[in-house]
């Protein structure tokens, strides 16, 4: 049935040639920079290619993969990512001889490739694959962290646990949709004739409780910032960022971008409020500074839902800059928290070492009160942007509920992301700390990079807000905002 | 070519160049010679150039708006830089920069640590304020509404007093948090206009001829109510005031008296009485009771306080009592009292406050009961204070005193029970601005005074500037009446199709 078809994207087909490459070396010699050499090289390759693909697609909608700018949107979203995430990786290589070892990149790629399947997929059966590819990957990564060693086994162990259970649910509600539907289509399944209307119901609730769970969507969201704080900090932004990515544009692909049916309006209404109010309720008392963004994760998958519930005219911005503006801010901060550890000082993961930032290294503290302003909401950051216009889709649809959780969960957000801003502010207790500053000039390309991203991306928003989201069922309403 | 967007900007790029000149020329031991101060002067000046060009310059189209700027943005949203300038929004600027050029003169060459970034600061206020009085795009108000938050937030949370970050805290989360409904009002606004015409725009003109139901237009109207109440502030939503205004350093203090509490008076008048006017009147009795409120309320407590800048903030809220007041009248001498208000309020308290510091910097104490006496040591400080603290108790020839009448006078025509009520608070006005004279500098002195040195000739020079001004607000003030009245375009858009937008 998929034998003769030879549609693939190309990312696809780059990634795992990057991978193989890699592979190769490493049976040829062991050697830590080669293969992150090597995998950024890949990522860049993929990043050119990601609008191709080879052979030609089948026009019965039964292919494996598919390809649209939703895909080159959120691939080469993810793929930037990866390529920021390795970079904060090169301080640790050479650092620690016994335990860097080249199959961290090489994990960073397999979990790639599998975020980037999720992407692509238009079939479960690829989608599971990656699902699972990047579960497996994340787990490996947890366990890198060498100080305290026990610290990435348990991250390590949460995750694999908890990960099996909801692949097992995502796989049970995958076998009721075959049976309902007969296809393994990636899409929700609608009841044939003479079928209950409960079994596509529960095969939707559970496909859509698996993607929860990897989404990290309350009351699923446990695990987090456990996982989170126990993996070494560019692995928590990987977790924090590309899986999440991932996962939720296979979301968008399969519920689509029309109204969604009650009773799934009604479920994520429900997880939105819950997961809003519990991530900056967690937030709230978190000393540790990956453990808070593990909570500010969790609420901004909740505002990006709302999104995703209110079809509409600004729909299609809202989520493209969302998912942008989170991306680069989270990446911002995980980069700044990596340019802040020294070997022998601080690691920059309790809140309370940040203390007087602002006095000893400035040009990083604003980096990083910039990047929290842009988490909050507040310009000239892009998640001012996005937060406004997740704010235009609820208030489209007349979600009062959902703004009133929204605008709640901002303000108690403000708070703790303020906090971190207030606590770098105040006068260090000791002066002049006298710690040894190691020069990474990536880090600080890095952190600039990100740093202007987010500002032009504030500033002039106007070229991402494209049509990117695959196209709805119904018409998404006028093409043209201009009035003059 | 019009100066407008150059009047935004330039604050805050010349900011940034002063912090620029304090990082390659660093602090030296005389803070006279201090490069960003210098820098941030020379912007001020060049500010200034621009103001009194767009002031004198004929406007180049019909109509009473005096310039006007527009480029595309976010074209897919509708979004555009839209900045207009009328009367209102022009006396503000000049009120802002008249209160900057007070600031650099008397109070930010104390700051010693980190000087460059205080100015950047500084200006980027500015920007924002002036950005927000200038913007006719929502999108783009709401933008430079946020935005001069943040330094602001800084500005008080790096170089405040003793409990700063506190108040920082505060200040940010209450003014964000009622922006937030806010935005929710536009967002309502442009999707009601959206439906209706299948355009999707955020723009003032176009939306303040939006029909909205009454309902909605209730519902719209609070939204944007909420965000200027806490702003002005509005008696329930006041609780930042003190705290900010009483932590902040004095050029912060002087800039969230002086301006930024105009900013809130400024979006009640352009977009709750102008885009909703229905339900601004319809909304009348409960503001105007809560004007009342705050006046009274503002008032009293300030008679309790015993720390001065504290005893300042609170008559803010009493002052801008009346500008709430004044708004919700209705009618036009209302509302040029209330803003005669703003521009004298912003001047009198900006000195007041300025008076303050120079007190705390020479005693290091803000407390009445440790300061005493200081009439002797200090003449000319004393007498500023004196004449400040009275025109601040609405002393007739003085400007507090026209705003306040004019606004008595339209309150009267409406309910004269509310006018008699506004009168107990000027009763109690005078007694806390004279309670204040009598214990800082009337008083005898304290055994234990320090010696201290007197404010130098030039300060009082600078001082005996803002005391002309609210003279001439006092004594002729029809001018300023006349000029300083919002541009009535859109009223008259929402009854007929007669006036064509700028």
């Amino acid at each position: 049935m998929i034998g003769h078809d030879v549609f693939l994207p190309a990312p696809l087909l780059a990634v795992p040639s990057g991978i193989m490459v890699m592979l190769a070396a490493t049976v040829w010699r062991r050697s830590a920079g080669r293969s992150l050499a090597c995998a950024m090289v890949t990522l860049l390759l993929a990043l050119a290619v990601v609008g191709r693909h080879t052979g030609g697609r089948p026009d019965n909608g039964d292919s494996l993969f598919i390809q649209d700018r939703w895909t080159s949107y959120t691939a080469a979203l993810i793929i930037f990512s990866t390529l920021c995430i390795l970079l904060m990786s090169w301080r640790d290589r050479g650092h620690d001889g016994t335990t860097r070892v080249d199959e961290y990149s090489l994990l960073f790629m397999l979990g790639t490739l599998g975020a980037l399947a999720m992407v692509f997929s238009a079939n479960y059966m690829p989608f599971f694959l990656g699902l699972e590819i990047l579960g497996v990957s994340i787990t490996g990564l947890a366990t890198f962290r060498y100080r305290p060693v026990m610290a990435g086994c348990e991250a390590a162990m949460k995750y694999l646990i908890l990960s099996g259970v909801s692949s097992a649910i995502f796989l049970f509600g995958t076998g009721l949709a075959y049976g309902v539907t007969g296809s393994l289509r990636f899409t929700p399944p609608v009841a044939a004739g003479g079928m209950p209307a409960a079994l596509p119901v529960a095969a939707t609730v559970m496909v859509l409780a698996g993607m929860f769970f990897k989404l990290s969507a309350a009351p699923f969201h446990m695990w987090l910032p456990d996982v989170m704080e126990g993996a070494p900090v560019p692995v928590a932004a990987f977790v924090a960022v590309v899986s999440k990515i991932a996962i939720f544009s296979a979301l968008v692909r399969y519920f689509g971008t029309g109204a969604q049916p009650p009773f799934l309006n009604d479920i994520v209404s429900v997880v939105i409020i819950l997961t809003i109010m519990a991530g900056n309720l967690l937030a709230l008392r978190q000393t540790s500074l990956t453990r808070l963004m593990a909570c500010s994760s969790i609420a901004h998958v909740g505002y990006l839902l709302i999104a995703f519930l209110c079809p509409g005219h600004v729909q299609s911005g809202a989520i493209t800059v969302y998912l942008a503006a989170y991306a680069a801010s989270t990446l911002g901060v995980f980069a700044t928290m990596t340019a802040f550890a020294s070997p022998d000082g601080p690691d920059g993961t309790r809140i309370a070492q940040w203390r007087g930032l602002f006095f000893s290294r400035p040009f990083l503290a604003s980096a990083m009160a910039l990047m929290l302003f842009s988490l909050a909401g507040i310009p000239p950051g892009i998640g001012f942007l996005a937060k406004f216009e997740v704010a235009a889709t609820g208030v489209e649809h007349q979600r009062d509920v959902l703004l009133c959780t929204l605008i709640i969960g901002s303000i108690i957000g403000l708070y703790y992301y303020l906090n971190i801003i207030r606590i770098m502010m105040t006068a260090p207790l000791l002066p002049a700390h006298p710690l040894k500053r190691h020069a990474r000039p990536e880090l600080a390309a890095l952190v600039i990079v990100l740093t202007i991203i987010v500002v032009i991306g504030g500033l002039f928003p106007a070229r991402a807000i494209h049509p990117l989201l695959p196209a709805p069922p119904a018409p998404p309403g006028l093409p043209d905002g201009m009035t003059h | 070519m019009t100066p407008l967007p150059a009047l935004v900007l330039l604050p805050i790029v010349g900011g940034g160049l002063a912090w620029l000149a304090e990082r390659i020329q660093p602090h030296t031991a005389s803070p006279a010679r201090d490069a960003s101060w210098w820098v941030a002067l020379g912007i001020l000046i060049v500010e200034t150039l621009l103001l009194v060009l767009v002031t004198v310059r004929h406007p180049d189209h019909a109509g009473p708006w005096l310039g006007h700027f527009s480029t595309p943005w976010i074209p897919a949203m509708g979004i555009a830089v839209r900045l207009d300038m009328d009367g209102l929004s022009l006396s503000l600027i000049w009120l802002s920069l008249i209160l900057c050029f007070l600031c650099l003169f008397l109070a930010t060459r104390q700051v010693t640590v980190n000087a460059g970034a205080f100015h950047f600061l500084f200006l980027a206020t500015l920007t924002g304020i002036i950005g927000t009085f200038l913007a006719t795009d929502l999108f783009l108000f709401f933008f430079f509404w946020e935005l001069m938050l943040v330094p602001m937030f800084v500005l008080i949370a790096a170089w405040g007093h003793e409990d700063r970050q506190r108040a920082a805290m505060k200040f940010f989360m209450f003014t964000q948090g009622s922006g937030l409904l806010m935005l929710l009002s536009i967002l309502g606004l442009v999707i009601a206009h959206y439906r209706e015409s299948g355009v999707l725009t955020f723009d003032y003109f176009t939306l303040a001829r939006t029909p909205l139901s009454p309902a909605l237009s209730m519902l719209l109207m609070l939204g944007f109510f909420t965000a200027f109440a806490v702003k002005l502030p509005v008696v329930p939503v006041h609780v930042w005031l003190p705290d900010a205004h009483t932590q902040a350093p004095t050029a912060a203090s002087v800039l969230l008296a002086g301006i930024l509490l105009k900013t809130g008076g400024y979006g009640m008048i352009r977009f709750n009485v102008m885009l909703f006017p229905d339900a601004a009147s319809r909304f009348a009795p409960i503001a105007m009771g809560l004007g009342v409120a705050g006046i009274l309320y503002g008032a009293w407590l300030s008679c309790a306080q015993d720390d001065v800048k504290r005893l300042i903030a609170y008559s803010s809220i009493s002052h801008m009592g009346f500008v709430l007041l004044g708004i919700f009248t209705g009618s036009r001498i209302g509302m040029q009292g209330a803003i005669i208000q703003m521009l004298a309020h912003g001047l009198g308290t900006a000195a007041l406050f300025l008076v303050a510091g120079a007190i705390q910097e020479r005693l290091h104490t803000r407390d009445m009961h440790r300061i005493g006496g200081l009439w002797a040591a200090m003449p000319r400080l004393s007498s500023t204070g004196l004449f400040f603290a009275v025109a601040a108790l609405g002393m007739p020839g003085l400007g507090n005193f026209t705003g306040e009448f004019l606004v008595l006078l339209a309150t009267w025509h409406v309910s004269p029970t509310i006018a008699t009520l506004t009168t107990a608070g000027l009763v109690l006005s005078a007694i806390y601005a004279l309670r204040m004279v009598n214990r800082i500098f009337l008083a005898a002195a304290r055994a234990d005074l320090r010696p201290v040195r007197d404010i130098p000739a030039r300060q009082m020079a600078v001082f005996a500037c803002v005391m002309a001004f609210l003279v001439v607000l006092g004594l002729y003030p029809q001018p300023f009446m006349t000029f300083s009245t919002p541009s009535p375009l859109p009223v008259t858009d929402v009854t007929g199709q007669t006036a064509a937008t700028p």
